[in-house]
């Protein structure tokens, strides 16, 4: 049989050498580099409560929507990752759509934030935003845009306030979480979250990261940063990386009491497609949401997988129900080039269409 | 005799390493231009640590490749040659996976084993109940029933974590194998390291996946996270006692006084609520009320405005009679006068 194998000791040498000669030239970059900004595309600060602040979009081309949209971002990670470099920007191009766009920024949970639930987070916090731009605008409904954990919120939300919703947008979103490959999930059933949370109290950020890197470790603590050589001697590449690791590792602790409610109702009992889930003790039924919804998912999200996004189809009440699936994973859907083209715009063409 | 290939070899390594070292040192010097700044911590900097031990990885695995296996011609006998290059010298890379848990899972056990080695050094011998739990008594009976807890609990939780890192290791060798396997398709061929590493991550990762989605994963995975958080409220609990002792204010305490202040947040809010919905009955009370009189009012009007057409009608029959007072009076409501009814 052939050898597979056919690495020829010179080139073994010389790409040594390579790796070598491109450490020392990222090294300079690397050292006198500052920390790389968000695309921080102008905006007002229009609403703030405790440790939460809305930013209201300004500029960037004439607003035609006649109804505002607002992001509802998850609590892990930030929601700068929508905003995160100039050309990678989807509140940009969302803007220059003509979308008139708010976002929530739920901030940095400290102690103090330890005993918030998911009833304080959807019907307070979130019901609280959603009237002030309700009331900036004098309308009855504002159409929602949900990410990931924040589009589960925003499901929630507009099944128990159904009059303050127009239409729906949900992101990456999870709504069975009993997929067979859903490997979060899979992990967390045989916790004892409330030992869990009755020791943390706040989980920490950097276990979440933890745990996310575990998901591909070798990919994402090794594999990445060998890939990142390649490009320490191109500063522009280079800044838009670190850009990434800063969004990935600046992330916020969470707070314990809604974390164990998430992961009990959500992650464990998958309650929100049983039909059985409460929030503050209202019962949510997502066959009430007749809103036109539109449920965009990646076809490579290894955090959220597709199928847990397309049962949203099964239970949802609307017959005003739209799927879009993207080809690419759950950071992709909103930094990558196709993303760029594509999602912003369906976005925009579905929500014209419903004005 | 000297090898002149080994020679240069060994030769490479050396530079290449110094190479290496002067870079990391480098990289943690602070930036041209401010000799005042602080240096960049060696510890504590996540993501340089954690990069750097990726390209370290890679880099001593690479190094290792070109003194070994690699830097051979190719063999027909690929499987040794694949032995080499993951094998040996290149462990550090072997065990990539195992390096999974260091950053969370190995803080926990250094500190137990910290723990633990404390305590044999200042006497204790064996924490007490570690050989399994044995009946306390006396003034310190409390204490011991903890110590024995905490041992225990630290027991079970380096059997746990023991077995978790037994499944990565799993994961590890049947990546190999997966490897292998791919190696071993026809028409497959690797020229390059980075090439190698590649299919290896691939094969790697989808070993791992389908252990850390099977349910002795899961298992094994939930009872590692429960029994250290075991360990550290029991440790929480012991240090709690001490501040207590020392009139130190707890984290429980202090969590205690979250708990009730976001409790009254709740309630004011709810009774901002209730209020705004009874003042909103109030007012909708009050408006039905209006609403009332105002058809009342409306009614009266048209009645009136009738009485009036049929006064009219009567005065031009009858001339001398006066035309009703209610009629001459806008705000009266008809069929309320006493007089009038009579």
């Amino acid at each position: 049989m052939q050898t597979p194998l056919r690495i020829d000791p010179a080139k073994v040498l010389a790409d040594i050498a390579t790796f070598q000669r491109k450490l020392a030239a990222g090294m300079g970059y690397l050292r006198d580099m500052r920390e790389p900004e968000y695309a921080n595309t102008p905006r007002e600060l229009v609403y703030s409560e405790d440790k939460l602040k809305v930013w209201h979009f300004t500029g960037h081309g004439k607003t035609t929507a006649k109804v505002p949209l607002l992001i509802v971002y998850a609590l892990v990670n930030t929601v700068w990752m929508t905003d995160l470099q100039a050309d990678r920007s989807m509140v940009r191009n969302l803007l220059e759509q003509g979308e008139d766009v708010y976002l929530i920024d739920w901030g940095y949970p400290d102690g103090a934030d330890r005993w918030l639930t998911l009833d304080d987070y959807i019907n307070g916090y979130l019901d609280r935003c959603v009237d002030v731009v309700r009331e900036r605008h004098g309308l009855d409904a504002i159409n929602l845009l949900g990410i990931c954990q924040g589009g589960a919120f925003s499901l929630c939300y507009t099944a128990l306030h159904p009059d303050k919703v127009k239409n729906l947008i949900t992101m990456v979103t999870p709504v069975d979480f009993h997929t067979p490959d859903n490997m979060l999930s899979h992990w967390c059933r045989s916790m004892d979250v409330d030992l869990f949370v009755d020791t943390m109290g706040n989980i920490p950020a950097g276990l979440m990261n933890y745990v996310y890197l575990t998901l591909k470790p070798l990919r994402l603590n090794q594999q990445k940063y060998i890939g990142m050589v390649d490009i320490l001697d191109n500063p522009a590449e280079l800044e838009n990386f670190l850009r990434m690791e800063r969004w990935i590792f600046d992330s916020p602790d969470q707070a314990g009491e809604a974390f164990r409610q998430f992961i009990k109702d959500f992650y464990q009992g998958n309650k929100l497609v049983k039909g059985t889930l409460e929030i503050g003790s209202q019962p949510v039924d997502l066959g009430l949401i007749a809103q036109p919804v539109l449920n965009i998912f990646a076809e490579q999200d290894h955090l959220v997988p597709p199928d847990a996004s397309r049962a949203l189809g099964k239970h949802v009440g609307t017959t005003d129900y739209t799927q879009l699936a993207f080809k690419g994973g759950h950071i992709g859907i909103y930094v990558s080039g196709r993303a760029q083209r594509e999602v912003p715009p369906a976005i925009h063409q579905w929500l014209r269409q419903r004005a | 005799m000297a090898d002149p290939a080994n020679d240069f070899i060994r030769d490479y390594q050396t530079l290449a390493q110094q190479s290496w070292d002067a870079w990391t040192r480098q990289f943690q010097q602070p930036p041209a231009g401010n000799p005042f700044a602080p240096p960049a911590p060696a510890v504590g900097n996540d993501t340089l640590e954690r990069t750097l031990a990726g390209l370290k990885g890679y880099f001593d695995w690479m190094q290792a490749a070109a003194a070994g296996g690699a830097a051979q011609q190719p063999t027909s006998d690929w499987r040794q040659q694949l032995q080499q290059l993951f094998g040996g010298a290149s462990q550090p890379f072997a065990q990539a996976f195992g390096a999974i848990d260091s950053a969370g899972a190995e803080g926990f056990v250094r500190q137990w084993q910290s723990w633990l080695q404390t305590a044999r050094h200042s006497g204790f011998g064996d924490l007490p109940g570690t050989q399994g739990p044995t009946p306390a008594f006396g003034l310190n009976r409390e204490q011991q029933m903890q110590q024995q807890a905490l041992a225990a609990a630290l027991m079970a939780s380096m059997q746990a974590t023991a077995r978790y890192q037994e499944l990565i290791q799993r994961a590890n060798t049947q990546g190999m194998q997966r490897l292998q396997a791919r190696l071993a398709e026809p028409g497959r061929q690797i020229d390059s390291l980075k090439g190698l590493y590649d299919l290896w991550v691939d094969a790697s990762e989808e070993a791992y996946a389908e252990i850390a989605l099977s349910d002795e994963f899961r298992e094994a995975y939930g009872e590692m996270v429960n029994t250290q958080m075991r360990v550290r409220q029991l440790q929480q609990r012991q240090t709690e006692q001490l501040c207590q002792q020392l009139g130190v204010p707890t984290r429980s305490e202090v969590s205690s006084l979250g708990e009730r202040l976001q409790t009254l947040r709740r309630e004011f809010r709810a009774s901002q609520a209730d209020a705004s919905a009874d003042h909103a009955d109030g007012i909708m009370a009050l408006r039905r009320e209006l609403a009332a009189l105002k058809r009342q009012l409306a009614d009266g009007q048209a009645a009136a405005s009738a009485a009036r057409k049929t006064t009219s009608a009567k005065s031009a029959v009858v001339p001398k009679k006066a035309p009703a007072k209610a009629a001459r009076k806008p705000n009266a409501v008809p069929g309320t006068s006493p007089r009038k009814r009579k």
